[in-house]
């Protein structure tokens, strides 16, 4: 077992990193004065693992597409009970969420901290999947997914992702389809949950009113270790260009909505870095003081809905603009202006440092609430990053990083609009 | 912690919370008045104030001065509470101490906010032209865009029946017609009767003690004629004679139905755990039996107005399902009538509160919520205080106030395709 202190360069916030026995990665911070503790249990395994091998496997394996979604609704069931009844019996909220490439499952409680961590480290490693439990949960799945596809901003963005990635599961629904999830078993299920619930692919992450002693005391009670059996995950080549530049749909909605896209390269090694330049190039494109924006506004092209961001992840990186828009051609066309113009004429000093301080005035209120601070723990880790290192690495950009990534990046060939137009 | 409130005006309170553990601060500023046909131009008025002022001439002005004190906020809604309208300025920034460069931001935003307050962009023919006009865009572009969402547009619906005939029944922004009929002027002469009439409560968070805040403001307001009434928010929503059923159908693949109840009963105690057994936790009645047991929903759950004694349930389901779900809600409901709580059910809705209320003071926004909802209710307690007043609810007092809840109306958004 191995313990370090992280710190913030900038700040002087800190956390501690342990590596435990088992495989598990802990992250843990201690935050005097505040009353709730907030707790993530998570693995690096989201909608887009969809083929992957163990070191003694053969073959891959691939599964129906949802299926991480699904698991996650069923490790709620244990076999006497369901999770929300053992929290329900001391207080805490808890919930689980899956997304493109993680599942947690997490609470919040102001009392009983101890219980409640005793809770979530027993329930999410003691899968229990029956082909009734299973039956029953592709109803409540079916509805959710139906929700979802009512929802025009979900719609938007996944009609965005299909033009513009060939072949990256990024482009598949996280809960999967109503046919999808009707070839999902409990032999599937224990098949992922062997596979990904794996301590070494794990991450523990908890903030609030807690002692680091007492928590590593009950990961090293209930933690069982696990073996490394050398997860691979893999993904199909995804060419360097997007499947069609245009996607429209036409929906029962109250204002028109776009995207407007464009597909990056990804990079891996540098993740953190691109993703704080790409970040600041997109708050400098959609500042509400500049030209482009006020002209738009002014002529009622766009509202103050209009903004960006970074969607980025394993093999797939993303600049995303958007808003409610009648005329979204137009917002597309200003854009392309507006980059040419930047390419051509350079970054303005006084904005970048202005959107600079913006930036590090947000990261720094953030590590207030006890929410966000776990939340960032663990998802910079499974980014393969440290909780302050976006703190750190914002304050060090400069605006040539910025005019660089605008200049390579944002191609006008490498664009989807996707728009969701009011019937 | 510390916490005070004082008078600063007629009728203008002024709550101060000091937390050290903060990095930011947090204002609030609320301006209440009766709903009625001005709402609408109180609406875009709040909204021109928040967008500009006498020396941020633009938007963009402002929201370049808001980017300079590193990403501060300043923003307006408007909101309903009992039969009145609660108009709201709510501004946030980073603590001076954390500034890189030395700035005084406190001082800094204190003047936005009263300049943007005191001293609007306008003339005597009203708010700036083009200000206005994008303030007000931004309204009815909200109330559009909530047909984006389903859910959300199923409730505002339910409201518009559950309320027929009340002031408050198209919700903090009046109308979409009144809206429109806005002018500068209108909107303008609206402003200046706020801040003589509205009632004000102004609620302040900050990690350091520091006078200067409320100073200002009471300086501010001392120089303004005030003749402005209290008011009270409860203000109970009669029940129909007949329950109401309205149905419109849709392009959606999801029907989705809200139902709408009215209590006559003044525990308001005992219906707010009644509401959490019923439908407010994933252990409630309605979870555990329209989702898990019946797996007709994703979602199925309640909330409660008590300064309309109402209380609204909805789930999203599929439309041949609608009837199966409605009288599964209906048998929940009538088992608290009959007393059919369990001991774990109470208690976890203890527990779930208790959660709830000692959470308070770990965010800027439970303050502020907690002394917000002090002064709605005129009452002015701990949250330990209130806490023990839901605990000595019992079963039977749950059962009685349920025995009090009737339907009012429903509305169902139905997908057209299922027909």
């Amino acid at each position: 077992m191995s313990r370090e202190i992280i710190t913030s360069k900038r700040t002087g916030d800190s956390c501690v990193h342990v590596k435990h026995k088992s495989g598990l990665d802990i992250y843990i911070r201690e935050m005097p004065g505040f009353s709730t503790v907030y707790a993530l249990f998570g693995t690096k395994y989201g909608s887009v693992n969809t083929t992957f091998k163990l070191a003694a496997d053969e073959n891959y394996t691939e599964v129906p597409n949802g299926i991480a979604h699904f698991l996650e609704h069923k490790l709620f069931e244990n076999e006497d009970c369901g999770v929300f009844e053992l929290f329900a019996a001391t207080g805490a909220q808890c919930n689980a969420y899956t997304s493109f490439d993680k599942t947690c499952y997490l609470f919040s409680c102001t009392q009983n901290y101890t219980e409640n961590l005793r809770i979530l480290l027993d329930f999410v490693q003691k899968p229990y999947f029956t082909k009734e439990n299973v039956d029953k949960e592709q109803g409540i799945i079916g509805q959710e997914i139906c929700m979802t596809n009512d929802n025009p901003e979900w719609r938007v963005f996944f009609n965005m992702l299909k033009s513009m990635y060939h072949s990256h599961p990024i482009q598949i629904d996280i809960a999967g389809t109503q046919e999808s999830i009707a070839k999902i078993d409990a032999d599937l299920l224990y098949k992922c949950y062997d596979t990904f619930y794996n301590l070494n692919n794990m991450t523990l992450s908890i903030a609030g009113n807690i002692s680091e002693e007492e928590v590593l005391a009950i990961c090293n009670e209930l933690l069982r270790p696990c073996e490394d059996k050398g997860l691979e995950t893999v993904f199909p080549d995804e060419p360097d260009t997007i499947v069609q530049a245009e996607i429209t749909e036409k929906n029962d909605i109250g204002a028109s909505i776009f995207h407007l896209g464009f597909k990056c390269r990804p990079d891996s090694e540098n993740f953190l870095r691109k993703e704080m330049i790409a970040t600041l190039a997109v708050t400098y494109l959609t500042d509400a003081s500049t030209e482009m924006y006020n002209r738009l506004l002014s002529e009622e092209i766009i509202n103050n809905s209009f903004g960006g961001e970074v969607f980025a992840g394993e093999g797939y990186f993303s600049v995303i603009f958007s808003g409610e828009s009648e005329y979204p051609h137009k917002v597309r066309e200003a854009m392309f202006e507006e980059i040419q113009r930047i390419s051509a004429e350079g970054i303005d000093e006084k904005m970048f440092s202005r959107i600079k301080k913006a930036a590090y005035g947000d990261l720094v209120r953030q590590l207030c609430n006890v929410t966000t601070i776990a939340s960032a723990m663990i998802s910079s880790h499974m980014a393969g990053f440290k909780p302050f290192d976006v703190v750190d690495t914002v304050s060090e950009l400069t605006a040539e990083d910025v005019l660089q990534f605008i200049k390579s990046e944002l191609l006008s060939e490498k664009t989807v609009l996707s728009v969701i137009e009011k019937i | 912690m510390n916490y005070t409130r004082t008078e600063i005006g007629s009728n203008i309170g002024f709550t101060s919370v000091v937390d050290k553990k903060f990095n930011s601060c947090s204002l609030q500023l609320l301006m209440i008045v009766p709903m009625g046909e001005n709402a609408s131009d109180n609406s875009v008025a709040v909204n021109c104030i928040s967008d500009a002022n006498s020396k941020l001439n633009s938007i963009a002005a402002m929201n370049e001065r808001l980017s300079e004190l590193y990403g501060a906020g300043f923003s307006s809604s408007s909101t309903i509470r009992g039969d009145m309208q609660v108009l709201s300025l709510s501004a946030s920034w980073l603590c001076s101490r954390f500034a890189i460069d030395g700035e005084d931001i406190t001082a800094e935003m204190t003047e936005l906010i009263t300049d943007s307050l005191f001293s609007p962009f306008a003339d005597e023919n009203g708010f700036d032209e083009s200000v206005f006009r994008l303030s007000k865009k931004e309204i009815l572009d909200i109330i559009d865009s909530r047909f984006n969402n389903k859910r959300e547009y199923t409730i505002v619906k339910a409201r518009e029946i559950a309320f027929e005939g009340e002031p408050i029944r198209y919700g903090g922004y009046g109308p979409r017609e009144q809206v429109e009929a806005v002018t500068p002027k209108s909107a303008y002469e609206a402003y200046k009767k706020l801040l003589s009439t509205a009632q004000i409560e102004i609620c302040f968070v900050s990690p350091d003690a520091d006078n200067r805040v409320q100073e200002v403001f009471r300086e501010k307001f001392g120089a303004i004629e005030r003749n402005s009434a209290s008011h009270t928010f409860y203000s109970p929503s009669p029940i129909k004679p007949e329950p109401v059923l309205v149905q419109e159908e849709f392009d959606v693949r999801q029907a989705k139905m809200a139902m709408t109840f009215k209590f006559d009963t003044d525990d308001i105690d005992a219906v707010h755990l009644m509401c959490i057994i019923f439908g407010g936790s994933p252990v409630s009645k309605l979870f555990v039996n329209v989702r898990e047991k019946l797996s007709l929903c994703y979602y199925c759950a309640c909330s409660m107005s008590e300064y309309k004694k109402t209380i609204t349930a909805d789930c999203g389901v599929e439309r041949e399902n609608i009837e199966k779900a409605t009288a599964e809600i209906h048998n929940q409901l009538d088992e608290i009538r009959k007393g059919n709580i369990t001991d774990e059910e109470l208690q976890s809705a203890f527990l779930a509160l208790e959660n709830a209320y000692t959470s308070f003071g770990d965010t800027h926004s439970s303050y502020i919520s907690w002394y917000t909802d002090c002064f709605f209710r005129n009452e002015y307690t701990t949250p330990n205080e209130y806490l023990e007043r839901l605990f000595a609810v019992t079963k039977e007092r749950i059962a009685a106030a349920a025995v009090n809840v009737r339907l009012d109306s429903t509305y169902h958004m139905l997908n057209k395709e299922a027909e």
